[in-house]
């Protein structure tokens, strides 16, 4: 399927995090070895006990590929949408401070 | 690793290969052989040539002449004493013989035709007549027998007629109401076709809840349907109770023509939903007509929450935003509550219609409950409504039993946020496909519905699983249903519902998302007999509100199933890897047997295709 646009897709490397944060919806994780940070949806972990922050996760991963120099204008302008909603929410809460 | 004769017996037909180093003059058994479950891989990557390999049943028994490695597999050049194979039996065969049974309680409300002519009508499955001359069967006493066979059918005839007879459990009337135009005005109202909201009524959301911190209120008309709006959160039905009337039973009045549908973001413009979004212009991410979705035509009553700053990843967010959303509905309910009979534009009698006799079957359906995004309202007063109703977290995601009627009276109120293309929104469960196509298949018997919760905690999914096992168990039935909504960790509670419920004896057909990435993440040997909802052109989760989700179609392909299983016919397995054209083929054979025509519902193709689709799919 679409993974036949991976160039190296089969490079499948063992990764462990640890958790940072825990809320009702997701999980958030610091990859070892100062590799990043990522936040998935509580679904997409399989836990064996309560998550809680500390706790170490292990998954296989691959490298993300650019699929192509393409930028796709609607992804662009719903994060500009984004950007200037949260410009304007914020305002408003500053404002209501005051 | 080598087999045991279990697994050689379930795979006779397979290929058989050496699963270590063997010295030529050894009699193959199967711990000589290699499990076929990992052939595809090792094919797949080209370390194993099957070309002109024997099955297992053929080798089992047979002198090996020649040395030979690990992972060679076994020809007949190799090979003294091979078995001649077994064909397998032709289905049409099993059929009937598997068939012949169901069919003794039918048989015996027919008649013996004065013709001398017995005729048996089969009409679990596949509809076969046999007719038969009596005189066939008994030789030169048929005249004499004639009596005789008479008094053996009225006896048996008592006791199957009760048992055939169908019995109406419970009723529901659906009466609609038809609106035609929604508008504001000084007062929530209905005037002929159109439906007032009364203005100022944004207050009254707001200062409902503590977390509400501000709300907007939209009416999208078709004209309309081209306008940017934040991730659907949820799409609900208008109805209500007359009366005093419960859920699931009396009369429901509905508005035909609009729905209300929610949206959210909290303080921080941050949006409520899990991850992704179907955020954009609503014509180009909303699979109309689905069951879960508006269908193209209808008014949205579109509410745009503002929840208090990153409460939209508690629980608390997504509650409140759809309690205070519930008060506009509640108000447009009460009004409808006093409408003038008049007004009614149709009405639909649902019935609940025990069959006993035929197959009992069950449908268990898992909804999300992990926690924020991931819940349930179950069991309100109003349909779709909050009051009375109990989160499904809260009730420990453990098996709760309801009526189809229920079900089909909103007894679902879904906070569920997840993927939007296989989310089941609340209307889903109001236009639930798989309880109407059970409901009114007369070959089965619906007992009820099942709802279970998915929990975060791999010992809490056990913990529930077990109790559906023995739910199932309880209800005696024949065979059940297993459905899921969305996919991740849910996935490891579905094998194990199913398998609770298999190892009970009882086929399961399990239904799901799964196609590409929704590929299920552990499996069982009851997981035989499972139906794919996706209808994506990619098999992905690709962000079109309801597009992955269970259509009509899909309920006919997992009812026929089910009567397969039931029926003791084999399913072929799945192949490794998704295949869309199983389901056509599966859809074909269903067309040809049942001499019908299964329309099936379009994709992501027909709708207006967006600058973002273009690119990422194309």
């Amino acid at each position: 399927m679409n993974n036949e646009r991976l160039n190296y897709g089969d490079r499948i490397i063992y990764m462990e995090g640890v958790v940072v944060e825990v809320d009702d919806c997701s999980i958030s994780v610091d990859l070892k070895g100062r590799l990043g940070f990522f936040k998935a949806p509580k679904r997409m972990f399989i836990c064996d006990t309560e998550p809680k922050v500390g706790q170490e996760f292990g998954w296989n991963m691959s490298f993300p590929e650019q699929l192509g120099p393409e930028i796709n204008e609607h992804y662009v302008s719903n994060i500009e949408k984004e950007r200037r909603k949260k410009q304007e929410m914020s305002k408003r809460l500053d404002n209501k401070e005051v | 690793m080598s087999i045991t004769a279990e697994t050689a017996k379930a795979h006779a037909h397979d290929p058989a290969v050496l699963c270590c180093r063997a010295e030529a003059g050894i009699t193959i058994e199967p711990a000589n052989l290699e499990d076929p479950a990992i052939f595809d891989d090792l094919v797949d990557s080209g370390l194993l040539n099957l070309d002109g390999c024997l099955t297992i049943e053929e080798v089992l028994g047979a002198k090996l002449t020649k040395t030979c490695d690990s992972l060679a597999p076994l020809t007949a050049d190799v090979l003294d004493g091979v078995k001649a194979p077994s064909v397998s039996a032709p289905a049409v065969e099993e059929e009937v013989a598997q068939e012949a049974p169901a069919a003794a309680a039918p048989a015996a409300a027919v008649p013996v035709a004065a013709g001398g002519m017995l005729k048996i009508h089969i009409g679990e499955g596949k509809d076969i007549d046999l007719e038969i001359p009596v005189g066939a069967l008994g030789g030169g006493a048929a005249v004499a027998a004639v009596p005789a066979a008479a008094v053996a059918v009225a006896d048996a005839a008592a006791p199957a007629a009760a048992v055939g007879e169908e019995k109406i459990v419970g009723t529901l009337t659906r009466k609609h109401f038809n609106i035609t135009e929604v508008k504001r005005g000084p007062e929530t109202k209905i005037e002929g076709t159109t439906l007032y909201i009364r203005e100022g009524i944004e207050a009254d959301v707001i200062a409902d809840q503590e977390l509400v911190k501000d709300f907007k209120l939209e009416i999208i008309t078709p004209e309309l349907y081209h306008t940017y709006s934040e991730t659907v959160m949820d799409v609900q039905p208008i109805a209500t109770k007359e009366g005093d009337d419960e859920l699931g039973s009396g009369v429901t009045r509905v508005l035909d023509g609009v729905v209300m549908m929610l949206t959210g973001v909290d303080e921080g413009g941050v949006q409520i939903g899990e991850f992704g979004s179907s955020e954009g212009y609503l014509d180009e991410n909303i699979m109309w007509g689905r069951p879960g979705c508006p269908d193209k035509g209808e008014i949205f009553i579109k509410g745009n929450i503002v929840i208090q700053e990153k409460t939209n990843m508690e629980r608390r967010g997504p509650m409140a935003a759809h309690t205070a959303f519930d008060i506009i509905t509640q108000e447009i309910r009460e009004v409808m509550k006093k409408l003038d009979e008049s007004l009614v534009v149709d009405t639909q009698e649902l019935k609940s219609i025990r069959r006993p006799g035929k197959k009992k079957v069950v449908i268990v359906k898992e909804i999300m409950g992990q926690g924020a995004m991931h819940d349930n309202f179950i069991l309100p007063v109003e349909p779709v409504g909050i009051l009375g109703a109990r989160a499904n977290v809260d009730l420990g995601n453990v098996p709760v039993c309801v009526s189809p009627l229920e079900v089909l009276d909103g007894c679902i109120h879904a906070l569920t946020c997840i993927g939007p293309a296989s989310k089941e929104m609340s209307r889903h469960y109001w236009r639930e496909p798989l309880v109407l196509e059970a409901l009114h298949d007369e070959e089965v018997d619906l007992c009820g519905v099942v709802f279970v919760g998915s929990p975060q905690i791999n010992a809490e999914k056990f913990y529930v699983s077990r109790r559906v096992g023995h739910t199932v168990e309880m209800m005696d039935a024949d065979g059940a249903f297993v459905t899921t909504e969305g996919f991740g960790n849910n996935h490891i509670d579905f094998a194990s519902h199913i398998e609770q419920i298999g190892m009970r004896g009882v086929p399961t057909v399990g239904m799901s998302y799964c196609a590409v990435q929704g590929a299920l993440v552990v499996g069982n040997k009851y997981m035989q007999y499972m139906v794919d909802n996706n209808k994506s052109e990619a098999g992905i989760e690709n962000e079109i509100l309801g597009n992955n989700t269970l259509c009509q179609e899909d309920a006919i392909r997992a009812l026929a199933m089910l009567k397969a299983a039931m029926a003791g016919e084999d399913v072929k397995a799945a192949e490794k890897k998704w295949n869309p054209n199983v389901k056509s083929t599966n859809v074909e054979l269903i067309e040809g047997a049942c001499g019908t025509k299964i329309d099936l519902v379009g994709n992501e193709q027909e709708l207006p295709m967006s600058e973002k689709r273009r690119l990422k799919y194309s």
